[in-house]
């Protein structure tokens, strides 16, 4: 039973990729993602515990006070996990995997969302063996690389930066480490032609954190915001593929270095959630919705990943139906297949048929994907329960059933996988970072820090002999100020996605006033203070083009009567410009299909010491009525206007950090609202002023809220909530300096 | 716990049942949620089966596909079984895509009757929530059906469907003879600027000419904000011409998520009493003619947190609350996505009068012995049947609240326990019905296993017992023999 380390697509590959994991026997192996060194759930570890107790602390080398709800990574030495704190952070640590010591933990002042503090931590980190950076995504779409140290080697908010909406259910992706990218699912509404809201893939150079590619895979519209259906790659035939489900119910197979569209399958008409697993070819899929059969939910399916275009039709080896299994993903052992269903039960099928062997109940909720390893299963339910198996021909035979109780007697909720690793398990729960093992075993594991010889993934060859098939321009989207330099970079690729040489380029501005040079230098006018357009290149017959955005210095003021919404701001694609008797402003009415609120950042994360102010407005419909706001560094200033109330807070779900002041607000009146945010030293004043236009400015402030955090810089922006109409008009930012 | 899927074509026969009341007879009948208006799911039907086998058919006096997903009903009236379900069922193969469907069968040959299939409303899941179809288990009384479609309208239907004519209202869409007939409609978003999150479920209670209902208000997609906190969370309306009587918007901003329990009425100490459980946690009790506060109670501790997960120890009500023996009895719970966590059972002596909280407690339980619950009690010669979500049936005594007994489902349960015939059945996640003798002393005596989730109550009816599993509904009584 023991599983050796696996290769993926090795009968097909006919071009001179080396596919070797170099997880052998005898070298203790990493877990550095979340699926583990191959990508599966599988490890090549040895000598693991079949039995623990958390009481006696049997086979607990160490625990670690941590509050988390995803799985640890591994690698270098190392155990790293995201987790929440005090209400408030999101924390990210490593400790020694040998035994616990702290290396670092960072805390992030969780701003900008609607995901509850309890679901904050849902991704799971991932190391890179190779450069020993950590990566990060929060709950609130802070993206963060962190060197062996825990310094920040480069950052990115996707909210403020790239329209990433976070949701109110948190899923969040766990970044994906694949040679040199590194690669995050945004579901959300950007700029320019990402305006649309759509679940997009992100490939960023992993070392500078510059983009390579943003990927949207399908024209639909997202279902649902909630997707965690983490994408892995595989190698399949001659290409290698980034496949995950897409919260439009599609799978989507993406040639990982072009972001382009390999394959599509529609396996349900809502957002997946369950990742897949790649086996030989073969793409192991599972849903509890109502697949395209319809009548029934619940479907697991295997697909042949060989194939090309929509597979929908085609594609479908076999489908096992009636699993609701929504949220773990498929584990492969053999001849058998084994899925955790929604409801807390583990069934094994046979992998070549789907025909359904046998199961085991684990508890009532199912949501952690089953690892295995040593010849045994390791699964967790949520309500605390632990399970080791032994799977058998006919059923699985339980080693041991840790049911795990916080000090008040209720369950510890537990999300995440468990991770083995250097002869040891790790899981992460609602209280502890578990080291699971034979104490009396030394540690098969590395020093930390000393550099990893193994890698994870598959390899690659980097580059190919085949014909040119693409270009693209690399950084595919950036942000300068006016007057600063962008070299773009001309990247050839054959029809595989593999990296060819590009012709010479010749290179075009659009919708963008400053000029490209022949090598690919563009410059933007220095006297166009805020602009958004693309950099266009033309090589061998192909066409790409990059994203730029131009911010220059304060002041900025927008009265709208340009008729337009500015092309720069991110997520606007719901606001119009609409005629009053001022003049044109800046609206937004009731929505019939979706929602009605906006969040809009209308420059850059890293502004800071400005102050923003605009006339707003909200009008009374029935017993509706509108709330409209702006955002200044991590702060919102909300005029509600049926709860006749201001509000300030940088974190909708969790008002313990806000302040509510009553405040009549006249329906169809026009106000002039402004926000200020002084960070301090130990903590953050944020004032807010409200008065009716046209009336003089009062001199005390309205609202006014110190908070015992720092915030030290952030977008700024527009918030509207639209039952009702509501408005904005003569926008204007300037520098408290 | 093996998931069966049924074929989806109707299942024959073999057995004729004897005592079902014929489509059209002339008796007046009545069907609602907990079969009467204390909701109190005790019946007086006998001769109801224990046993019985989905896969070979022993006892199965008919089945029928649903929708894939049905949380409503059954309930039975006038010789006909009504359930709300979704449009998976493809009952009508012109009527494409997501809708929230009601289904009317024969109750004794299972023959489907007519569907009333309600388009999506537009702005999604926020107000109405993909595939759940109607989540409202309809009221049945004469000649009508009273139900809350997913588009967050209180709707009269004619129980006969289109095929005896087109009664009330005729702007219907769909309109052949298996098509539904609405007499009359209330729109809660339209009339009462209601913002129902995810879905409007309410199940209709009508006495005396009055129909009760919650409507759904509550938090937006954020879930913090109440968009629209002026909107009432409890009406009354008009059985015969659905005009409003009178509202509630109790408990408007103090809503923690949605309104979805139900409305109970009783008669405490000669005075009638509508009791409703609310979004913000508090049992409200009115009068049912005016609409005038009677009580209050708040069913969560003073030191209760509010946190998505099982760390909150603060919960909404989706319960409905049981009146019996002029007290109430009611569980705290969430929406099931919230996880399991720690509840609150409680037995509020309804005599008084104001912010009874405190003051009017009979007994409680909590803490780690009775954990969150969207489940209505039964309560039959001394002992409370309650379930939670984390899977347990408890036997506790009426009186004193002590522990006769508990009963691990092992799978989370939604439905409530309904004790008729000297049994009690109920229904969980993984798709098993239990059947245990009521009594003091645990007896299981059999699980059946339906194919896939029940997540509705078993409702009685003339021997026959009707379960809805999530995609198939089975009529079932002793000695009915079913081929596939």
């Amino acid at each position: 039973m023991k599983k050796a380390a696996t290769t993926m697509g090795l009968n097909r590959t006919i071009l001179p990729i080396v596919l070797t994991s170099l997880a052998v026997a005898g070298v203790a192996a990493d877990w550095p993602q979340w699926r583990g060194p191959n990508g599966n759930g599988t490890s090549s570890e040895t000598g693991l515990i079949s039995t623990w107790n958390p009481t006696t602390l049997e086979n607990v080398v160490f625990r670690i006070p941590h509050v988390g709800r995803s799985t640890p990574a591994v690698f270098d030495g190392r155990v790293c996990a995201s987790g929440r704190a005090d209400g408030r952070y999101e924390t990210i640590g490593c400790w020694s995997a040998k035994d616990g010591a702290r290396l670092w933990e960072r805390r992030y002042v969780v701003h900008n969302t609607t995901i509850p503090f309890s679901r904050v931590g849902w991704a799971s980190v991932s190391g890179d063996p190779e450069t020993g950076y950590l990566y990060a995504q929060n709950g609130d779409g802070q993206l963060i690389a962190f060197d062996r140290e825990g310094r920040t080697v480069w950052q990115m908010r996707l909210g403020e930066e790239m329209g990433r909406s976070s949701g109110y259910g948190g899923r969040t992706h766990s970044p994906l480490i694949d040679g040199n990218s590194l690669i995050v699912s945004i579901v959300g509404a950007s700029w320019g032609e990402q305006a649309p809201l759509r679940q997009r893939y992100a490939s960023f150079d992993k070392r500078s954190g510059k983009v390579e590619w943003v990927s949207t895979p399908s024209a639909a519209t997202v279902e649902d915001f909630n997707n965690q259906a983490n994408a892995i790659v595989g190698v399949i035939g001659s290409e290698r593929l980034l496949i995950g489900g897409g919260a439009d119910g599609w799978i989507y197979a993406i040639r990982v270095r072009t972001g382009e569209l390999a394959w599509s399958y529609r396996f349900s008409p809502r957002s997946l959630n369950a990742p897949v697993t790649i086996r030989d070819g073969i793409v192991y899929a599972n849903q509890g919705d109502e697949p395209l059969e319809g009548g029934f939910m619940g479907q697991v399916i295997a697909i042949d990943g060989s194939l090309k275009g929509d597979l929908t039709a085609s594609g479908r080896k076999w489908n096992s139906d009636g699993i609701t299994a929504a949220f773990a993903a498929p584990l492969l052992d053999g001849n058998r297949m084994y899925v955790t269903d929604n409801s807390g039960n583990l069934h094994a099928l046979d992998a070549a048929t789907g025909k359904h062997l046998y199961e085991t109940n684990l508890g009532t909720i199912g949501r952690g994907s089953p690892v295995l390893a040593d010849g045994k299963i390791f699964a967790t339910e949520v309500n605390g329960n632990v399970h080791i198996l032994k799977p058998l021909a006919d059923r699985f035979e339980t080693l041991s059933h840790v049911a795990l109780k916080m000090p008040e007697g209720r369950h510890v909720e537990v999300w995440g996988s468990v991770a083995p690793a250097y002869g040891r398990l790790y899981l992460l729960t609602e209280n502890y970072l578990y080291c699971l093992g034979d104490k009396a075993a030394a540690y098969k594991g590395p020093a930390v820090g000393a550099p990893s010889t193994t890698r994870p993934w598959p390899a690659e060859a980097t580059w190919a002999e085949g014909p040119l098939a693409s270009i693209a321009l690399f950084p595919a989207e950036t942000r300068v100020t006016p007057g600063e330099k962008v070299t773009f970079e001309v990247r050839g690729f054959d029809a595989q996605g593999l990296r060819v040489s590009a012709p010479a380029a010749t290179f075009s501005l659009n919708g963008l006033t400053g000029t490209v040079d022949a090598t690919g230098v563009f410059t933007g006018e220095a006297s166009t203070v805020l602009q958004a357009g693309k950099v266009v290149a033309r090589a061998g017959g192909f066409e790409a083009s990059a994203r730029v955005r131009v911010f220059g210095e304060l002041p900025w003021s927008e009265d709208f009567e340009g008729g337009k919404v500015p092309g720069h701001w991110v997520g606007a694609g719901r606001l119009t410009i609409a005629d009053s008797p001022e003049g044109k402003v800046l609206a937004k009415g009731p929505v019939q299909v979706g929602l009605n609120r906006a969040t809009v950042f209308i420059g850059p994360v890293t502004m800071k010491a400005y102050t923003i102010e605009s006339d707003v407005r909200a009008t009374k419909k029935g017993r509706r009525m509108g709330d409209v706001g702006l955002i200044n560094n991590g702060y919102t200033l909300d005029m509600q206007g049926v709860h006749q109330k201001l509000q300030v807070r940088s974190w909708a779900s969790e008002l313990s950090f806000a302040k509510d002041v009553p405040f009549a607000v006249e329906s169809d009146v026009w106000y002039r609202m402004k926000l200020v945010v002084v960070p301090g030293a130990s903590s953050t004043v944020v004032r807010g002023k409200v008065w009716k236009r046209g009336e003089a400015e009062p001199a005390a402030w309205t609202i006014e809220f110190e908070d015992n955090v720092v915030m030290e810089a952030g977008a700024p922006g527009l918030y509207g909530d639209s039952p009702a109409d509501i408005a904005w008009d003569n926008l204007k930012l300037t520098s408290n300096r | 716990m093996r998931r069966v899927l049924l074929p989806l074509a109707l299942i024959t026969v073999f057995l004729g049942a004897q005592g079902s009341r014929p489509v059209g007879s002339q008796t007046p009948d009545r069907g609602l949620f907990g079969e009467f208006p204390t909701r109190n799911s005790v019946s007086a039907e006998k001769g109801l089966p224990s046993t019985w086998n989905p896969e070979t058919g022993a006892n199965i006096l008919w089945s029928q596909a649903a929708g894939s997903q049905s949380y409503a009903g059954p309930v039975v009236a006038g010789g006909r079984v009504f359930i709300g379900t979704n449009n998976e069922g493809n009952r009508n193969p012109a009527i494409k895509g997501d809708r929230g469907v009601v289904m009317a069968f024969d109750a004794l040959k299972g023959d489907f009757l007519w569907q009333m299939a309600t388009p999506k409303l537009p702005s999604g899941r926020v107000n109405d929530w993909p595939q759940q179809g109607v989540c409202s288990t309809p009221f049945v009384e004469g000649d009508r059906l009273y139900y809350t479609s997913n588009q967050a309208k209180i709707v009269a239907l004619d129980v006969a469907g289109l095929k005896n004519g087109n009664d009330g209202v005729t702007d219907e869409k769909e309109t052949s003879a298996t098509d539904g007939d609405v007499i009359w409609s209330f729109d809660l978003m339209g009339e009462a600027d209601v913002f129902p999150h995810n879905l409007a479920a309410s199940s209709p209670l009508i006495v005396d000419g009055i129909l009760y209902a919650t409507t759904g208000n509550g938090v937006d997609e954020g879930h913090v904000n109440i968009p629209s906190p002026l909107a009432p969370s409890f009406v009354a309306i008009d059985q015969k011409t659905g005009k409003l009587i009178w509202e509630s918007a109790e408990p408007g901003s103090k809503i923690i998520h949605g309104n979805w329990s139900n409305a109970a009425y009783g008669v405490v100490k000669g005075k009638p009493q509508v009791v409703f459980g609310g979004g913000d946690g508090w049992v409200y009790s009115f009068e049912p003619k005016t609409g005038k506060l009677l009580w209050k109670f708040d069913a969560n501790p003073k030191d209760a947190v509010y946190r998505l997960g099982g760390s909150g120890t603060k919960n909404d009500i989706i319960a409905t609350p049981v009146v019996y023996d002029d007290k109430v009895f009611i569980g705290v719970g969430q929406d099931p996505e919230h996880g399991e966590g720690v509840g609150n059972f409680w037995v509020i002596d309804a005599t008084l009068e104001g912010d009874v909280t405190g003051k009017a407690v009979v007994w409680k339980r909590g803490g780690d012995e009775f954990h969150r619950t969207i489940s209505t009690v039964a309560i039959h010669e001394g002992i409370v049947y309650a379930a939670d979500l984390s899977g347990f049936l408890y036997a506790l005594d009426v009186k004193t609240g002590a522990l006769y007994w508990k009963h691990d489902m092992l799978a989370a349960v939604w439905a409530s326990p309904l004790v008729a015939d000297g049994k009690i059945y109920l229904g969980d996640e993984d798709g098993d019905v239990a059947v245990l003798a009521a009594g003091k002393t645990k007896k299981l005596i059999s699980e059946m296993n339906m194919g896939s989730a029940v997540y509705a109550t078993v409702y009685p009816k003339d021997g026959v017992l009707y379960i809805l599993a999530r995609n198939r509904l089975f009529a079932i009584k002793d000695g009915a023999k079913a081929a596939r």
